[in-house]
Order: C-alpha cells, then structure tokens, then sequence
C-alpha cells in the first residue's frame, strides 16, 4: 500500500450494500436488523428512498441504554444522525480517511446524487473496510 | 526529445516519491506502546448500567474488564447491542457486567507492531485490542480508529489537504458566476 493507493476509488474496496429503514419505523427494528446481518450502522430514508438519517451502534447506546429506555419507545428519527456526510463510490478512499478520520465516523454512506441534489444510498464504507484493505497489504507482505 | 527527457524524468520523480512513501513493513512496525491510548477499565463488580455509563461518560466504544487490576474481559458497545437491547435480560442495574463481556479477549504487547494488531483485528473481527503487560494487567488499547489515525498522518499531504467535502459542481458553480 502507497499513497497512490489513496487516490483509487473507493469503489475497489469491498463495501457492504445498506440496510435502510424508513422515517416513522420503530428503533427496535433496526436493532433486529444490526443484530442479525451483524451490522454497525442503518441508514434511515424517507418515502422516496432519499438518504435522511444514519443509526449506528453509538446511537443506540447514548438514546436508548443511556435513558435507560426500551426501544419501541422511540422512532428512528429521534435516534438517527440526521444528513450524514456521504460519498460517491467513485471518490477517492482518501475522501473516506479524511471523513473518517475529522468526523470520528465509523461507517460513511455512498450515495447518487440525482439533478436535485438529493442522495440515494447504494452503500456503506466502514472503518473495517478499510482495515481488511490493509491486512490484505500486510499477509502479502509476510 | 526534450518533451521525452522531461516526461522520463517526472515519472523517474513519480517513482522516487512513490517509494519514499510506501508503507513498508518497516514503517508499519511502529510499536503499540507509541499508538496505544490510555486505559479506562471496567470493574468486574459493575453492573451492567455502570459499565454503560462508564462507555458512554468517556465516548469510548468497549473498555477491558478487571479483577483486581489482572484482564478478565472485554465491553463493549456491540455487546449491549447483541446481548441487551431488544431482550429480556433483567435488571441491568443487578446483573454483573461480566454476564455480558467477551471473557479473555485477543491482547498485544507493548512491544509488538501495529501490524500485529491490525491481523488481530482483521481476522478476528476485533474493534479493540487491549495491550497487556508481562501479568496480563491492561495498559493501553488500540483500536481500530487509532489505525486510521495512524494512516491520515503517515499520508497527511493526501488526506488532510482534502476539502471538507469533494467539489462536485465545480463547471456548475463557474457558469454561474
């Protein structure tokens, strides 16, 4: 791995596709969906599939385990981070580490953005994305 | 010719930066004790609300577990996510932390390389390595995110001189001005 590595879109690495959950859905719900596809984050959308909000693990644990409160008592949009920064797939992984790295996000959704300026998920990046990507790098070494 | 000569040279220049900024094995063996963050451990005793609160007053996402200062365990926010939320478990305030910890987690050494780490992570689907003295007592952690941390400033020249975010109406924004 070298710093042209970075310029490489971040379409060659192997990110995941999004779990997405609509406006109104209960948080217990997301919480079946990162259990059982063993997933860090949720992207929330509105009725016209547009990227609106992101649930992660973090969320839950400050909105819900730190009130003390049972999932179903909340809406997602009372837990999400609202309009998350986002990527092209087409971008360089730089712009990932750069987001990553100043904006202390595990996950940044990868979206198209249509005339309007409005986002559609089409996946996830992650921080373990990339750290596969690295130990690829590593055992080739060895 | 010269245009050749020019072109020749530049990529022999491309070449030498490429090199000089590969990341060697060498440059990767930078020591976990250089990169680990100071430790912040969770009490065998606590309850499993304790423990919560503890993660969440300190923005951390797992914190080891001891007993008597010596490693048994490991929280983290993805075991209040697979163990406790969306299940019966009881009163969190009376259930031990140690009904909900990962018992004996993967740990480095201080004197091992962060690319130790990074193949512990890697192939064990780890977030968080605990560093351990020679009596298994937690020193530091190394996570994930120190790696990417580590990444942006071993390449800063193409990371952190990137716009907040990418320009991507740029023939738009001058037809318009």
């Amino acid at each position: 791995m070298d710093a042209r590595t970075l310029s490489l879109p971040i379409s060659t690495l192997d990110y995941k596709q999004p779990a997405t959950v609509s406006l109104g859905s209960p948080v217990s719900i997301v919480i079946d969906m990162m259990q059982e596809g063993g997933r860090g984050c949720v992207l929330v959308v509105d009725e016209d599939e547009q990227l609106v909000g992101i649930i992660t693990e973090r969320d839950l644990l400050q909105h819900v385990s730190g009130q003390r409160a049972a999932p179903t008592e909340f809406k997602v949009e009372q837990v999400m981070t609202p309009d998350p920064e986002s990527l092209r797939a087409s971008d360089p992984i730089a712009f990932a580490l750069n987001l990553m790295h100043l904006g202390h996000f595990r996950h940044v959704p990868l979206c198209v953005w249509d005339d309007q300026e409005e986002a559609y998920p089409i996946g996830i990046i992650s921080t373990r994305d990339i750290l596969e990507h690295i130990a690829i790098f590593i055992e080739n070494q060895e | 010719m010269l245009y050749d000569l020019a072109i020749d040279k530049e990529l022999e220049q491309m070449d030498e930066d490429a090199a000089l900024k590969a990341w060697s094995a060498q440059e990767i063996q930078i020591s976990l004790k250089d990169l680990m963050r100071p430790i912040i451990t969770i009490d065998i005793n606590y309850s499993a609300n304790e423990a919560i609160d503890l993660l969440l007053a300190n923005k951390i996402g797992a914190a080891p577990v001891v007993e008597n200062g010596t490693l048994r365990g490991i929280f983290s926010e993805r075991d209040v996510l697979n163990e406790i939320l969306n299940k019966q478990v009881g009163d969190l305030d009376a259930i031990s932390v140690k009904e909900f910890m990962i018992a004996d987690p993967q740990t480095a050494n201080p004197e091992d390389s962060l690319n130790t780490a990074i193949l512990y992570m890697a192939r064990g689907g780890y977030r968080h390595v605990p560093i351990v003295d020679t009596e298994n007592r937690p020193l530091g952690m190394v996570s994930i995110r120190d790696v990417i941390s580590y990444l942006v400033e071993e390449f800063p020249q193409e990371v952190l001189t990137l716009p907040p975010r990418p320009v991507r109406d740029a023939f738009k924004a001058r037809e318009g001005a």
